[in-house]
């Protein structure tokens, strides 16, 4: 049975990079939990985005050398509301879009996940993005690069985002545009509150850090068009107990299905440092443990 | 690398000439996840022992280039890197007296892909830092 690929995005080390980690600890640290993949935000680990240095473009390649580490998914931003009078044009969007296709592409990357700027609390994408996006899937298709959005909470997967994501698909018929799955979609338990968040804001305009709540069972109408997961966590304690997050219904779900692809770790907790690289550490072990016994389980079936 | 906090002790100092100080400057280290295109910030106040300094006011040197409030809310392709710091620069003749300082500072930044009700977010930090001269 072909297993699931692990990865680590650096969007994990947020805040401990640049004050107490540098790039090479991060991939360090990445490659430590025995990820085989690295993603990065090109806008935050890039220096010099969009036009890296030859001498940042010497160490990345170094760095990708050094720890055998596959870059997977480059994530992206479409800033629709460029400025507080001008909103982006299609043509400034497929600008963007192409840069930030020919940047992953240069780096090695096979995935980019643009940010699209949205119009309501439902997250409804600018209407920009389809142009945007269609006008880019020949480059996308020469430099073998799957573009993929995320459904992120408070999106559920069964909400006209994702449909109009896999009506785009289905229209266009490319294989160069797919859906990530944030899971944050799954978690069933309230997050703490951020700071300087109170319980009034949070009934009033962040419900959705209560949890929502989405079945693991509605993967399944999707799944043919997910070839990457960010695996977005909070907090994980010493006894491999994740607070929010049922990984327990997850993991056996897309094995089920059969996800082959990576779940990339997405660390969004308490920002004090060091703390994320512990926090992976834990959920690396929980996931593989959970794919074991989804395996062993499967195994017991299929004798 | 620099401190955790927002606001960074050093570069905390008045400007000018010793004797004819015309204000004073300080260094935020960028807040936010990404790098940020000058044009998504929305104005940066500073507090000092109870008296704000207000954007429109300030100055703000990025990635070795000084704006004003208006240049920096129209600069849509330079960045503000993560990793490195912005130095406020802010008017007040004398500058500030040798010795310790509460200083808060207010990021208004505007996240795109957050819902309309969001924009802009604030961003805020306070500690205490010191004047050395």
């Amino acid at each position: 049975m072909s297993g699931f690929k692990y990865g680590v995005s650096l969007y994990s080390y947020t805040d401990d990079l640049g004050t107490v980690m540098t790039l090479e600890d991060a991939f360090d640290h990445v490659a430590e939990t025995g990820s085989t993949g690295i993603e990065i935000l090109g806008e935050a680990n890039i220096a010099g985005y969009p036009e890296p240095s030859s001498a940042w473009l010497d160490k990345w390649f170094a760095l990708i050398d050094q720890y055998k580490l596959e870059p997977t998914n480059m994530a992206s931003w479409l800033d629709t509301c460029l400025t507080l009078d001008h909103t982006m044009s299609v043509e400034e969007g497929a600008a963007q879009v192409a840069q930030d296709l020919r940047l992953a592409d240069r780096l090695g990357f096979k995935f980019i996940r643009p940010k699209f700027g949205v119009i309501d609390e439902e997250l409804t994408p600018h209407p920009i993005w389809e142009a945007t996006i269609e006008r880019n899937l020949d480059l996308a298709n020469k430099l073998s690069i799957v573009i993929v959005p995320e459904i992120h909470s408070p999106t559920p997967i069964k909400h006209p985002v994702t449909d109009a994501y896999i009506e785009f698909i289905e229209r266009t018929g490319t294989k160069n545009f797919g859906i990530m799955i944030d899971t944050g979609i799954f978690q069933d338990r309230p997050l703490p509150y951020w700071p300087g968040e109170t319980p009034e804001i949070r009934a009033a305009a962040l419900s959705f850090l209560d949890g929502i709540k989405v079945p693991v069972e509605h993967l399944a109408d999707v799944i043919q068009y997910v070839p990457f997961i960010q695996a977005k966590f909070h907090h994980i304690d010493e006894n491999l107990h994740d607070h929010h997050i049922p990984w327990e219904k997850v993991i056996p779900m897309l094995k089920k299905l059969g996800y082959t692809g990576y779940l990339s770790s997405e660390y969004e907790g308490v920002r004090d440092p060091w703390v994320a690289i512990e926090q992976v550490r834990r959920q690396h072990c929980l996931i593989r443990k959970l794919e074991r016994e989804a395996e062993a389980a499967q195994e017991k079936l299929d004798a | 690398m620099l401190e955790r906090t927002h606001i960074q002790s050093s570069g905390f100092r008045n400007t000018g000439e010793p004797g004819a100080y015309d204000g004073f400057q300080v260094r935020l280290r960028q807040p936010n996840y990404r790098g940020t295109r000058l044009s998504l910030l929305a104005g940066i106040d500073i507090t000092v022992d109870g008296e704000t300094y207000r954007s429109v006011d300030n100055r703000f040197v990025v990635g070795g280039r000084e704006y004003t409030h208006a240049e920096l809310l129209a600069a849509t392709e330079d960045r503000w890197e993560v990793g490195t710091y912005m130095t406020v620069l802010i008017k007040r003749p004398e500058g500030l007296q040798a010795g310790v300082h509460d200083v808060s500072s207010e990021i208004a930044f505007r996240h795109p892909y957050f819902p309309p009700q969001f924009q802009p977010t604030f961003v805020r930090d306070n500690r205490k830092i010191t004047i050395i001269i």
